[in-house]
């Protein structure tokens, strides 16, 4: 490619070497500039991450078909091999459960004629939409899934994503037709919870491990391991009760908690419209700024999707609404 | 003689082979995959395809595709922008200059240059990523991240010179 010799060669050639020397230290600028704008978590940023999942999801969700059907045909073979056991497992499962029927149907009849007769207002009816994860950054840095459902199937920004076990993550971005579900075991990840027999109430806050902490708990608190942990609704993010994990160790400076899914086996999950918007929306914020001395109290958690007239009609419901859960 | 049209195509579209290659790993990588370890720690993958074309065509796979492909890596993967860019960028320039170094040497030697340069590139990856989610991030994913990195790269590079020599030949 280069020739030697020649007066132009003679020119050219510190030129084009000190025009390579500045485009690399350009990029490594724009590099440090990006992690800045990154850092200031703009909504541009958070569109852009959208866009790229919707640009791959296409490709993703075709070959991640075959990749499916290869882990299900190597869990087969491992479920032939532990049929045995497992039909005796599931037998005696079975039994427990079917006692455990009698005791909801009791509990749910009793429920519902006490809820009549307290006027309690029930929870805004959920709304599931059935996804297939088609990638898993699984990675030493980030915890998040991408799933094969967007603002097309109606998931939006901050939506509860479930697996059959429980509590997932929440929808970090949604693109229009995959999002990016932020496992509950990312560092960047907090959830408002209670736990369930004393309830008590704590953050699950990931730190990049299989055994996210619960953080914020009060002093007093009663935790043992093998206590459940669910999802309190305070804030509004996700709905109340859904199942989150089982306290697996206590020790003095922190408590930590299993997950109830497995990340390695996760394959459809689903994502809870609450018909709450979630985290405030920048909307929702600049609504309660521009109504700070009216009815709204500010740094409400729950904004509901119809927007204003529901909240000026009830000015003091919203705040106290999770809280009401509570026996 | 003047080249035609499909030709000079052929000869573009080749071209773009190893910026494609890097492409298919990040895709590669995010595959959900069964494997309790993989789900925690995964191999980096671009990383070695990047490695492996700086070192061999550097003229294929230039600094501003790695930052492109970096940049690409951490909007799908969620991880802090311009992380990714920053480490590919760097291990493509250092290959790139020191590309002579492994040319016409046993593949051991490249396989431990790839095992030395892995080192500081993950680190730089974990430290500016703690750095920038603002809590330090279990080192043990990356250890492990690293090894299977480390050891994965022969299997990698073989099925890149396999495609370098039948694609990429005349060019």
């Amino acid at each position: 490619m280069a020739q030697h010799g020649g007066p132009q060669q003679r020119i050219f050639s510190p030129l084009r070497t000190a025009l390579h020397r500045f485009a690399f230290i350009l990029l490594i600028v724009s590099a440090f500039g990006l992690m800045l704008l990154g850092k200031a978590d703009t909504v541009l940023i958070e569109r852009i991450r959208a866009a790229s999942a919707d640009l791959v999801s296409p490709i993703m969700n075709v070959v991640s078909r075959p990749a499916a059907s290869i882990n299900e045909l190597t869990e087969q073979a491992t479920n032939l091999f532990n049929l045995y056991e497992q039909n005796e497992r599931l037998r005696r499962e079975n039994r427990e459960l079917l006692a455990w029927q009698q005791v909801a149907r009791n509990l749910s009849h009793e429920n519902a004629r006490l809820r009549d007769l307290a006027g309690y207002t029930s929870p805004p009816p959920l709304r599931l939409v059935t996804t297939r994860v088609i990638a898993d950054m699984g990675g030493a840095y980030a915890h998040s899934l991408m799933v094969s459902a967007g603002s097309r199937d109606g998931v939006s920004k901050g939506q509860a994503v479930m697996s059959d076990e429980g509590l997932v993550g929440r929808v970090a971005e949604a693109g229009y037709q995959a999002s990016r579900v932020l496992l509950i075991t990312d560092i960047n990840s907090r959830v408002p919870v209670i736990v369930e027999n004393s309830r008590d109430r704590a953050f699950l806050s990931g730190d990049n491990t299989d055994r996210p902490l619960l953080t914020f708990l009060t002093a007093d608190a009663a935790v043992a391991p093998g206590d459940r942990i669910l999802t309190s609704g305070h804030g509004g993010a996700f709905p109340p009760g859904i199942p989150v994990g089982v306290v697996s160790s206590v020790s003095e400076n922190a408590v930590r908690v299993a997950p109830l899914f497995r990340r390695h086996q996760l394959e459809y999950l689903r994502v809870a419209d609450y018909g709450l918007q979630g985290i405030l929306s920048d909307q929702a914020i600049r609504r309660n700024e521009m109504q700070s001395d009216g009815v709204i109290p500010n740094g409400v958690g729950i904004v509901p999707n119809d927007g204003n007239d529901t909240a000026t009609d009830m000015p003091t419901a919203n705040p106290a609404q999770p809280s009401d859960q509570l026996p | 003689m003047k080249p035609g049209v499909w030709h000079r195509l052929d000869i573009i579209a080749r071209g773009l082979f190893p910026a494609f290659s890097v492409f298919i790993l990040l895709l590669l990588n995010l595959l959900p995959v069964s494997v309790p370890l993989l789900s925690t720690a995964s191999p980096a993958l671009p990383l070695m395809a990047v490695f492996y074309w700086s070192v061999n065509r550097p003229d294929l796979l230039t600094a501003l595709t790695a930052f492109f492909l970096g940049l690409l890596q951490d909007l799908l993967t969620g991880l802090p922008l311009g992380v990714s860019s920053l480490v590919l960028l760097l291990v493509q320039t250092g290959s790139a200059s020191q590309g002579r170094f492994f040319h016409n040497k046993p593949f051991s030697v490249m396989w431990w240059g790839f095992a030395l340069v892995a080192i500081p590139a993950l680190l730089v990856q974990w430290l500016l990523s703690s750095a920038l989610i603002g809590a330090l991030l279990p080192i043990k994913a990356t250890l492990i991240s690293y090894v299977l990195t480390a050891a994965l790269f022969p299997l990698v590079a073989w099925v890149l010179a396999r495609a370098q020599n039948t694609l990429l030949r005349h060019i």
